[in-house]
């Protein structure tokens, strides 16, 4: 990267320059620099620089018994964290062939999607806020906050979850927690509309995000492109569905997709799917059963010798944890596949020969979540 | 569905990969590539003909073997692929010779280009026709440091951590009782 500063020289015999987007910059949501070649104000090759917020978080994986790398599961995506954590203990229960109680498994499932949700509102604001439109944020989080406070009533944390147990949850859920969910999701519902009037059919959002970005199927093949950026481009691939993991085929939801794959299909396939998260919650609370919520683990877990992969749908797309276990405690090589990784990756075709403001409202739609990236 | 797995099957096999059939339910993956540097390429292509997607590229690291040709390096590249329309995920792996060097798939899927990139930072391993293979998440000073590289006194034979050909053996490591929840 830094070696083509060095052509500094010759760029200038052509009228073009280096822009160094961040790693500060409020469009890049974190810490990430995405150094541009201009020519004027068009952007001639992007190329994203990672590793700002490198943390190694696969060694610490190896480095230690499975149970201790628990935390480090939601500290990678800080925004929807509990999906992280679903796919964690689901990997090591698959391995060691724990069981999971009925009840404990459907109090993640709730607990996941209202973290989507969450996750899904915060980029609604964010993404407006890219855009030039302040408000939006300060409705989304007011929505968000809700969650957070639910969530944090029987996690014990606002953003970090560390709630998930090999063998089931830390603690049951309450009245508490069933009527507040129920409470909120008749408030979102009725927020719907104020986000249409005030969003969806403002003309100067839709002339930023229409046609702009588009990421066709093929690209989507040569990228590994997953999650709603895969939906908008009319590919119904959700993990959820696709690959169903603990009580997801129990429940019916929909998986929105969009047409041309646009930043604008983007939007309205996450709009789309918080309704859907609010239906298998719906769905969830009718049917909770009852029991316990943790079964009995033997203290030290051991990984019996041999691979296992798991995937499930984060916020953002696919995420898989493949795990090689060595008869200890220890995993021998754990692979985190992060869906952001591969979602950004495609910035430097995306954003080819594009105005400089479209590469802003492009990666806002793309809903980076940098810790993750980085890992 | 299944012709069209086995139209996959019958192509790998064709340019030399060794196919095994897993079981998905226990491993999370339906299908074993062992492939040699040659016929990654091929592979790579052969698998973006059938459609399918690029999950990861990763390394892995066990003890060296003494075979004919000399010492082997004991590093790996596991690559994972699967389907947006069906349910299909693939486990290809190559072992790396002596020189760290395997071919590049980044050609054919682009989106390998900064996975290639985050293996050589982490296992030293080197993708010829790379058009970028400078370090990614590491500092470029650290650019001889690979941190995933195992310790000589942690590093284990290739059998060691795999699945053993029968399964029942296993029963007993898993179900080992406890006193505590």
């Amino acid at each position: 990267m830094y070696s083509k500063i060095m052509r500094e020289s010759q760029l200038q015999e052509h009228n073009r320059f280096f822009l160094n987007m961040g790693p500060q910059h409020p469009s890049t949501h974190g810490v990430l620099l995405v150094v541009l070649e201009m020519d004027g104000e068009y952007v001639l090759d992007p190329q994203p620089v990672l590793g700002f917020i490198h943390r190694m978080h696969e060694k610490m994986g190896e480095s230690r018994p499975c149970q201790g790398f628990m935390p480090n599961t939601a500290r990678m995506d800080y925004v929807c964290a509990l999906p992280y954590n679903h796919g964690y203990v689901s990997l090591i229960e698959k391995k060691a062939g724990i069981k999971v109680p009925k009840r404990a498994e459907y109090i993640r499932v709730i607990t996941s999607e209202l973290n989507r949700v969450a996750s899904h509102l915060l980029w609604l604001g964010a993404y407006l806020l890219d855009l030039g439109a302040f408000t939006p944020i300060l409705y989304g989080f007011d929505d968000r906050e809700h969650i957070l406070d639910i969530l944090e009533d029987v996690t014990g944390s606002r953003l970090t979850y560390c709630y998930y147990r090999f063998g089931g949850v830390y603690q049951d859920i309450d009245d508490k927690f069933v009527e507040a969910t129920r409470a909120f999701i008749k408030r979102l519902r009725k927020r719907y509309d104020i986000y249409e009037k005030l969003v969806t059919k403002n003309i100067i959002f839709i002339k930023r995000a229409e046609n702009i970005g588009i990421i066709s199927p093929d690209m989507a093949i040569r990228y590994g492109i997953t999650g709603p950026n895969l939906r908008g481009s009319g590919i119904a691939y959700d993990i959820r569905k696709n690959e169903p993991y603990s009580v997801y085929p129990e429940f019916d939801f929909e998986v929105p997709v969009g047409e041309r794959g646009d930043c604008l299909d983007r939007y309205m396939v996450r709009v789309s799917e918080m309704e859907q998260s609010l239906r298998i919650i719906e769905q969830a609370l009718d049917t909770l059963p009852d029991g316990p919520v943790r079964s009995k683990v033997p203290k030290k877990i051991k990984l019996a010798p041999g691979d296992c992969n798991f995937a499930v749908e984060a916020a953002r797309g696919e995420l898989s944890y493949y795990l090689v276990g060595d008869g200890t405690s220890v995993p021998y090589r754990l692979k985190i596949r992060v869906p952001s990784y591969s979602n950004l990756s495609c910035l430097p075709e995306l954003g080819q020969g594009i105005l400089l403001p479209d590469l802003v409202s492009i990666m806002g739609s793309l809903d980076l979540v940098i810790p993750e990236i980085d890992r | 569905m299944i012709e069209i797995f086995e139209n996959f099957k019958t192509n790998v096999m064709s340019l030399g990969g060794d196919v095994t059939e897993i079981d998905f339910e226990q491993r999370g993956y339906h299908l074993d590539v062992v492939l040699t540097v040659n016929t990654v390429r091929k592979f790579a292509q052969t698998a973006y003909d059938h459609g399918f997607y690029l999950v990861f590229v990763t390394g892995f690291h066990v003890l060296p073997e003494t075979g004919e040709g000399g010492k082997t390096s004991g590093r790996e590249v596991v690559y994972q692929f699967a389907r947006y329309d069906r349910l299909c995920r693939v486990k290809a792996r190559v072992s790396v010779p002596g020189d760290l060097a395997v071919p590049s798939i980044c050609h054919i899927y682009q989106g390998a280009n900064w996975h290639e990139r985050e293996t050589r930072d982490f296992y030293g391993i080197l993708f010829s026709d790379h058009p970028n293979l400078e370090p990614l998440l590491l500092a470029e000073e650290d650019k001889d440091f690979h941190p995933l590289l195992k310790e000589e006194k942690k590093l284990k034979s290739f059998e060691e951590v795999s699945w053993p050909a029968q399964r029942p053996d296993m029963a007993d490591i898993q179900t080992e009782p406890s006193s505590d929840g």
